[in-house]
């Protein structure tokens, strides 16, 4: 079942190129319908039960220690690869009015939800790599193609950033293996449980590169300077599959590969890790509000929110652990949303100048009135899952062993409301300028655009009146997690 | 007879055949050598790779029939025969005359006889044999003045390094008492390593190889030569010319390697002669040096033959990298890592001539919207850069993959890690030729999508469909490559 659910796109891919154009969109969109259809299936099936499900494993290069296709998903995959799929859907709706090259376009996409379904339920280091990289292809092929004026610098500056990091993690893969002569993720957590994979210098060193090769995807400060180049520059559905999906593979390498391998290394490295993460918080909030493109604030909103899951995580305490995989879901559905919300007014007015706009609510009501659940959620009003995402985290930052540094990101939070609120009053309120006010020109969301901004707003929401729906799903991996980390805590504690 | 030379014997007919079919049917026939010559290559690749490995001594003890040289024999003999076939659909020299053809085939039994020479002056003769055709072949179009200025530049560099070389080999045989290998094994047996003098004379051995293999600092030649050659000239010379080199520094490397064969998998060779472990570090700088030279050049070249000749030198990097820390499994990985350039470079030079041919000009710019006009095109050319790049799922990925494994494998971290950092900047330059074939927007001007025949897009295909398949089903490679390293090569005596 979940191999059919991965390469079910990549047969997609194939129809896209052999159908003619005008079917194209509508097999992507049926492609991502069944995904999603198949991934509920998965998660009515693997609800409730702990450890991996729906496994499938077969030896694929025995030649080089026993290399298998290996999948399989437990609660933390489970939830990115609805994410996942949610995401890419609606993505798909959003994709409808792309023109040039209308195969290539939903055929590329296709192969990018292939690729970022692969990552999360790959049980196997070599598999992992294989999809990790396979994500490239076609990302680098969206943005460059399909992208704004600058997207062959954007393009190419995401692709050598993120080999850099993906060098890097192949570089710690390669020691891993070397050590232990074997590619099972499973087997290699349980051979980490005690002290982690490798000790010393050694451990450390492959820790921090594996470390650096994610949170270039994070992207955490100071690896985050591609990620504003690439989300302006690309189309608006790939701008959202990049917040929204992208984004979370590199918390989730954290998740499943890096901290669970060397966990004695991560506890060493936590006060690093959440001071760059508050500088991320607080720094990329300044930079966010200091942004005259819409877009451009968007996406640094992305590494000042972004923060919170590497906070999160070096905290080492459950409910750090737990918000930071709240936050990366929660930050899936709203950044897409604002990508969105981005688009739909690029679309109409040709530019992204917040001081330009004014008034919007005027001609652009039921828009004006999404847009402000967005900005809300993001900046974490109470009721949405921006806010449990915050507060969570917080919580665990605040028990956990570096609290101080953990007060100073709550500076962060008011920044964002701030420039959340200022750009809500410069683009939406007050008087609309005589440019906005033909309704022609600027017709409130069409039923498409609805459908796009809709599920997304009702997830929000659905999120922040019940975090334990989603929480529920991961909460015992990650608390597995939180219990090695805890135990390493007090093994370099005793050294 | 022994039938370990019988590949060399059916070069030298086949080479025969071809002279007298040019002159009988000139004018009438003129696919008839070329389909001789392809023949006889591909007969002579057909035996090699069915003889059995003797380890026995051929002609008076100077080669050795084992398994290392059949599998150089055969990689050399397909790699002239597509080369072969890659000419007639290139941008010059359609219709190879009787002179290159012979040339080919001249060239690709040196490499034989070099892959199998336990001797050192049928070492350097068999060196010499793969290099002067290779100065005629580049030199082949006389009118062409780029063309004549390569030769002259390679016919140089190579006499220098060539003199070296020998040089060198003059301060072996002296020391060693004989002009074997194995004599020169024996007398490092006895000490004879411990005097300076070794030193000096191996690296300038090194420095004949380096020149063949394009390392920095004799690397000057490859660009101007790859350039100013038809594609598939330049395509042979990157691949099949380069592997003999490897060969060849493998064997007398072997030779001044004291370990008892065999060895285990993954085992170091400890035992190399005393200044063995200095000559290892100079053989690592020289290779990360090639390969940051070779990819900091190529970032800015403008030409496609240009750049594919500077990519081509940093892969010499990688694989000296891997023979610097001369493992058996080290061996293992370089032999799989030729399989997989053998495919997608000569896959890289094809379509680079088919280009020239379609838009006559190998100018990167001039591919500017190719991606649009000519999709199967613009898909082979992905395909083959990003494996050159080293991205999985492809040949290049896994073959870069069992090279810095096998540096890891013997505790080098970081000679691994500027490796593979190398290969993350190469990715520039490589999807600099895809950003021109799709990500730049096309005029009107560009309007003319290239034209290709049957023959072109088998060709293409027959070369870029291994690097994908092989990509991800490459378990049986590497059981054959780690086949062809073990001590039958390296222990001498065996």
């Amino acid at each position: 079942m979940l191999s059919l659910t991965i390469f079910l796109p990549l047969l997609g891919a194939l129809l896209c190129c052999v159908l003619p154009a005008s079917k194209a969109r509508w097999v992507n969109l049926a492609t991502n319908l069944a995904v999603l259809l198949l991934t509920l299936g998965i998660a009515v099936q693997v609800s409730g039960t702990s450890g991996y499900q729906l496994v499938e494993r077969e030896l694929w290069i025995p030649a080089f220690y026993d290399i298998h296709y290996h999948v399989g998903v437990d609660g933390l995959a489970l939830a990115l690869l609805l994410l996942t799929a949610f995401v890419s859907t609606v993505g798909a709706l959003a994709s409808w009015n792309i023109e040039k090259s209308v195969r290539g376009y939903h055929a590329m996409y296709l192969l990018l939800l292939t690729g970022m379904l692969g990552v999360f339920v790959a049980l196997d280091l070599f598999l992992f790599y294989l999809f990790w990289e396979i994500m490239l292809l076609p990302m680098y092929f969206l943005i460059g193609i399909w992208g704004g004026p600058r997207r062959q610098y954007a393009a190419i500056k995401f692709f050598l950033y993120t080999l850099f990091g993906s060098v890097l993690l192949l570089a710690g893969v390669i020691v891993v293996v070397l050590k232990h002569q074997t590619w099972d993720i499973p087997r290699l957590t349980e051979l980490a449980a005690g002290q982690g994979l490798l000790q010393g210098g050694l451990g450390l060193a492959v820790f921090l590169g594996m470390f650096i090769g994610f949170a270039i995807k994070i992207p955490a400060f100071p690896f985050h300077t591609w990620l504003p180049d690439a989300h302006v520059e690309a189309p608006t559905p790939i701008s959202m599959i990049l917040a929204g999906v992208l984004l979370k593979m590199g918390g989730y390498g954290l998740m499943r590969i890096a901290y669970p391998f060397f966990p004695e290394a991560a506890v060493e490295c936590g006060g690093l890790v959440s001071a760059l993460s508050v500088v991320a918080i607080v720094y990329g909030a300044f930079v966010a509000m200091a942004q005259t493109d819409f877009k451009k604030m968007i996406a640094y909103s992305s590494v000042s929110h972004m923060g919170f899951v590497t906070l999160g995580l070096a905290s080492g305490t459950p409910e750090g652990l737990n918000g930071a995989m709240f936050m990366m879901l929660a930050h899936g559905t709203i950044s897409a949303m604002l990508f969105m919300i981005v688009g739909v007014i690029y679309d109409r007015a040709h530019h992204r100048d917040i001081d330009r706009f004014g008034g919007l609510s005027g001609p652009m009501p039921r828009y004006a009135i999404l847009a402000s659940f967005a900005f809300f959620a993001s900046l974490g009003l109470p009721g949405l899952s921006g806010f449990i995402a915050e507060i969570t985290t917080f919580i665990g930052a605040f028990a956990g062993p570096y609290m101080e540094l953990a007060l100073v990101s709550l500076l962060g939070v008011v920044i964002t409301a701030a420039y959340y609120l200022i750009t809500l009053q410069k683009v939406y309120l007050g008087d609309t300028p005589p440019a906005y006010q033909d309704k022609a020109r600027f017709p409130d969301v069409t039923p498409r655009e609805l459908a796009v901004l809709l599920p997304l707003a009702l997830v929000t929401l659905w999120m922040g009146l019940f975090p334990a729906t989603a929480l529920d799903v991961y909460r015992e991996v990650l608390n597995g997690l939180a219990h090695t980390l805890t135990t390493a805590h007090a093994a370099v504690a005793a050294r | 007879m022994d039938l370990a030379l019988l590949p060399a014997i059916l070069l030298t007919v086949g080479l025969l055949a071809v002279i007298v079919a040019d002159l009988l049917g000139r004018g009438r026939s003129p696919g008839a050598p070329l389909a001789l010559a392809v023949t006889a290559l591909l007969l002579a690749g057909w035996a090699a790779a069915s003889a059995m490995p003797t380890d026995g001594r051929l002609v008076l003890g100077a080669l050795k029939a084992d398994r290392f040289g059949q599998v150089f024999t055969v990689f050399c003999c397909a790699v002239g025969a597509v080369s072969l076939l890659a000419t007639t659909r290139g941008e010059a020299l359609r219709r190879p005359g009787g002179e290159f053809l012979s040339l080919v085939l001249v060239s690709v039994l040196g490499m034989s006889v070099l892959s199998m020479a336990v001797d050192m002056v049928t070492l350097y003769l068999a060196f010499e044999m793969v290099s002067i055709p290779a100065y005629v072949l580049v030199g082949m179009r006389r009118a062409d003045r780029l063309a004549t200025e390569a030769s002259m530049k390679y016919v140089l560099f190579g006499a220098v390094s060539s003199a070296l070389m020998l040089f060198g080999f003059t301060w072996l045989v002296g020391l060693a008492g004989g002009t074997s290998l194995e004599a020169l094994r024996a007398a490092l047996a006895n000490g004879a390593g411990a005097q300076p003098v070794f030193f000096v004379a191996a690296t300038m051995v090194l420095a004949g190889f380096a020149f063949k293999i394009s390392a920095v600092p004799f690397h000057f030649w490859a660009p101007d030569v790859y350039a100013g050659a038809p594609a598939a000239v330049g395509g042979f010379l990157a691949v099949a010319s380069k592997a003999a080199g490897f060969a060849g520094l493998v064997r007398v490397m072997g030779a001044l390697d004291l370990s008892a064969a065999p060895l285990t998998e993954g085992e170091q060779l400890t035992h190399v002669w005393p200044q063995g472990s200095a000559f290892l570090a100079l053989l690592a700088v020289v290779a990360v040096l090639t390969m940051t030279v070779g990819n900091l050049a190529a970032l800015r070249q403008r030409e496609i033959k240009r750049l594919l000749a500077w990519s081509s030198i940093a892969h010499a990097g990688y694989l000296l990298l891997a023979l610097s820390v001369w493992s058996t499994g080290a061996i293992a990985a370089m032999v799989f890592y030729l399989v997989a350039y053998l495919f997608m470079n000569l896959a890289a030079f094809l379509l680079a001539g088919l280009l020239i041919r379609e838009l006559g000009t190998g100018e990167i710019a001039a591919f500017r919207g190719l991606g649009r006009r000519a999709p199967g095109l613009g898909i082979a050319f992905a395909i083959v850069l990003f494996s050159l790049t080293g991205l999985p799922p492809l040949f290049g990925f896994v073959a870069k993959l069992q090279v810095f494994y096998a540096i890891f494998d013997q505790g080098y971290v970081w000679l691994g890690v500027i490796g593979l950092i190398n290969g993350a900047i190469s990715l520039y330059y490589y999807a600099r030729i895809l950003s021109w074939m799709y990500l730049t927007d096309e005029s009107a001007a560009d309007a003319r999508a290239p034209r290709l025949s049957a023959a072109d897009r088998l060709l293409t295909l027959g070369l870029v469909l291994p690097v994908v398949v092989f990509g991800l089903w490459w378990g049986w490679i590497l059981e054959w490559a780690r086949s062809v390293a073990p001590g039958t090569l390296l222990g001498m005596g065996g």
